[in-house]
């Protein structure tokens, strides 16, 4: 109630044409109602029949017998929470990872997936799953449930400084330069990556082709722990490149006039960008189209002042994957559809809307 | 003041600009003219810190190179020659920008006002409700203008000047708004702030420099008040083309008739 009255008056406050701070404020504090109604309803869905509400109510005892306590709680606590969690940790680390991109490419349609950095991340995911138990033993003794997460990590990383160097010429990145190269290290991340799903056996296929199409459904507490730190990590760092992203709209060189240490947050939202990629790709594959979506449709509805676009965007990418999750467990239920479907279904057709309405009037 | 000293930039083994140096006061406009090619974007750009170079350029006594870029954007503004956003930003999103980078010098519901009054100074008052990827290359150009002054919108702060750099401020405007906006530089310069414009019309500069600095193939041919830079003499000898120097009936300011240089084939001529 009172956050209805805080945006009542938020929209009524006297503004200048043209400030659209007061939609970027009621935004953000409607996408935080929103992802909070998403992770209720991310909680109370499901296979099993187990709900929040009902263990609330076997533990006050209000419905003896009604459920089975023990199987609900392992429902809950073990199978669904760190399955929301990581839901809300990987739906927002895609949407700000995109956002960055673009901001950073001065381009509405960039993505870690345009520039290599999740084939990177792709690369060492299938790595460990393909070469664990033999090559890479040894690594995967060491970092044990850890490993497909930092390899990912890694890989993601090593794209991204490789990238840097190619397209870094005494201290300027060339943003064209920097695009093709990402598409050059994308398809020799993808080679690789094929030499090793041709030799990779029958059950390491099915494995690869799982976590290739994106899902949820391993999510288990270590995996929350693994990734969780990663991902929070880069999104307390986000905000602190809103100002810099706004500038650098108007170019590297305006940018640096406007007080902004262009090389350094170039550096910075490089690193936030494959941290944020690798550690979610490693817990859930190939989840697309979540970084071109949600920025572009909040742009449409509050502008692009990254000040209010960064948190909006988080909050959206979050409860856009928890719906998307419901949607997979939900559909084909008591089986599970990948959750990389339903978002390419979403994000494929929106993309190609995107690039239709580019060919027209707007500059954008 | 702006100072340069022994300044030198190559740029891919190439000279552009060789042991320039100048000087630039406070409460001055300086204008910078010379043909295409001759170095004066360069030399602004060495100015703003976009290009590496050899020598000193000293901003109110201290080094370039030791200002942060914070420090820099507080001191001086630039208005690029050209400027298009990949995203959708209101004009007033686009000028408001100037504001959360320099120091303005007004603060809380006056700070918030800055943008509308930056606007009616170079003639788009009403406009911060528009789109800027709308508005045609000339609005476009007093946007980010408008953009600028938000970033050093007081000429002088704690006693401290400040710096307008503008590379070719009105190339894009009509006859109009080129004295609107040059009005504008001349006010921020009467107010003890300090402007370097780069400018091709030889006119506007003998109207409002109070000195013009010609730069050749890099190098300062000449520098000094307009009357005495604007001459016969420089001015040939710069864009190497014989231009004839008259003084306006008002003021005795100099100005420049363009001329056909093909002197034996004049225009009344051709068309008989």
């Amino acid at each position: 109630m009172s956050s209805v009255m805080t945006m009542a008056g938020i929209i009524r406050q006297r503004r200048e044409a043209g400030d659209r701070s007061h939609l970027g404020r009621a935004a953000v504090l409607v996408l935080a109602v929103v992802l909070v109604l998403a992770m209720v309803l991310s909680m109370t869905t499901g296979a099993s029949g187990a709900s929040a509400w009902t263990i609330l109510k076997g533990w006050l005892g209000m419905a003896p017998g009604e459920l089975d306590g023990v199987r609900d709680y392992a429902v809950i606590y073990h199978i669904r929470l760190p399955r929301m969690i990581l839901g809300v940790l990987i739906g927002a680390a895609l949407a700000v990872s995109g956002l960055l991109m673009q901001g950073l490419f001065r381009n509405p349609l960039a993505d870690p997936g345009l520039v290599g950095v999740s084939a990177g991340g792709s690369l060492g995911a299938v790595s460990i799953i393909v070469l664990g138990t033999t090559v890479l033993a040894p690594l995967t003794a060491l970092l044990g449930i850890y490993s497909l997460q930092l390899a990912s990590f890694f890989g993601g990383l090593v794209t991204t400084f490789i990238l840097y160097r190619v397209a870094t010429r005494s201290g300027q990145t060339a943003i064209a330069t920097m695009l093709l190269a990402g598409i050059a290290i994308g398809a020799l991340a993808g080679a690789v990556t094929g030499v090793l799903v041709y030799v990779a056996t029958d059950a390491q296929l099915r494995d690869l082709t799982f976590w290739g199409l994106g899902s949820l459904s391993g999510a288990n507490w270590v995996k929350v722990a693994a990734s969780g730190p990663i991902i929070l990590a880069a999104l307390a760092v986000s905000p602190f490149l809103a100002k810099g992203l706004n500038a650098m709209t108007l170019g590297e060189a305006t940018a640096a006039h406007l007080g902004i240490p262009v090389q350094r947050f170039k550096l910075v939202t490089i690193v936030v960008v494959a941290a944020a990629t690798g550690a979610s790709v490693a817990v859930s594959g190939g989840i697309g189209f979540v970084g071109i979506v949600v920025p572009h449709l909040l742009r449409l509805v509050i502008g692009p002042d990254h000040r209010y676009l960064l948190p909006a965007t988080a909050l959206l990418g979050a409860s856009f994957l928890l719906f998307a999750d419901a949607i997979s467990r939900l559909i084909v239920a008591p089986a599970e559809m990948p959750i990389g479907i339903i978002t390419a279904a979403f994000g494929g057709p929106f993309f190609l809307w995107i690039l239709l309405r580019r060919r027209s009037a707007f500059a954008w | 003041m702006i100072e340069v000293h022994d300044l030198s930039v190559d740029i891919g083994g190439r000279t552009i600009l060789q042991g320039v140096d100048l000087s630039a006061p406070a409460g001055q406009l300086t204008a910078v003219i010379g043909p295409n090619g001759s170095g004066k974007s360069t030399l602004l750009k060495a100015l703003c810190r976009d290009h590496r170079y050899s020598g000193e350029v000293l901003i109110n006594g201290r080094n370039l190179t030791a200002l942060s870029p914070a420090e820099a954007a507080t001191q001086r503004a630039v208005l690029p020659q050209s400027s298009n956003l990949p995203f959708p930003f209101t004009v007033r999103e686009v000028v408001a920008m100037g504001l959360t980078a320099g120091r303005p010098g007004p603060t809380g519901e006056a700070l918030l006002r800055l943008p509308e009054q930056a606007l009616t100074a170079v003639d788009l008052p009403g406009f911060g409700g528009r789109y800027y990827g709308e508005l045609s290359g000339g609005e476009q150009q007093r946007v980010q203008l408008a953009r600028v002054l938000c970033q050093v919108w007081r000429p002088v702060l704690d006693g401290v000047p400040r710096y307008l750099l503008l590379d070719e401020p009105v190339s894009s405007l009509d006859v109009r708004h080129q004295l609107m906006i040059m009005d504008v530089a001349r006010r921020f310069a009467d107010s003890g702030g300090g402007v370097i414009a780069v400018l091709h019309d030889l006119n506007l500069a003998a109207m409002y420099a109070d000195q013009v600095v010609a730069l050749r193939r890099g190098e300062v041919v000449a520098a000094g008040p307009a009357e005495q830079v604007i001459t016969d003499q420089v001015v040939a000898d710069v864009f190497e083309c014989p231009l004839q120097v008259g003084l306006a009936p008002s003021g005795g300011a100099p100005f420049v008739l363009p001329q056909s240089i093909r002197r034996d084939a004049p225009v009344h001529s051709r068309v008989a």
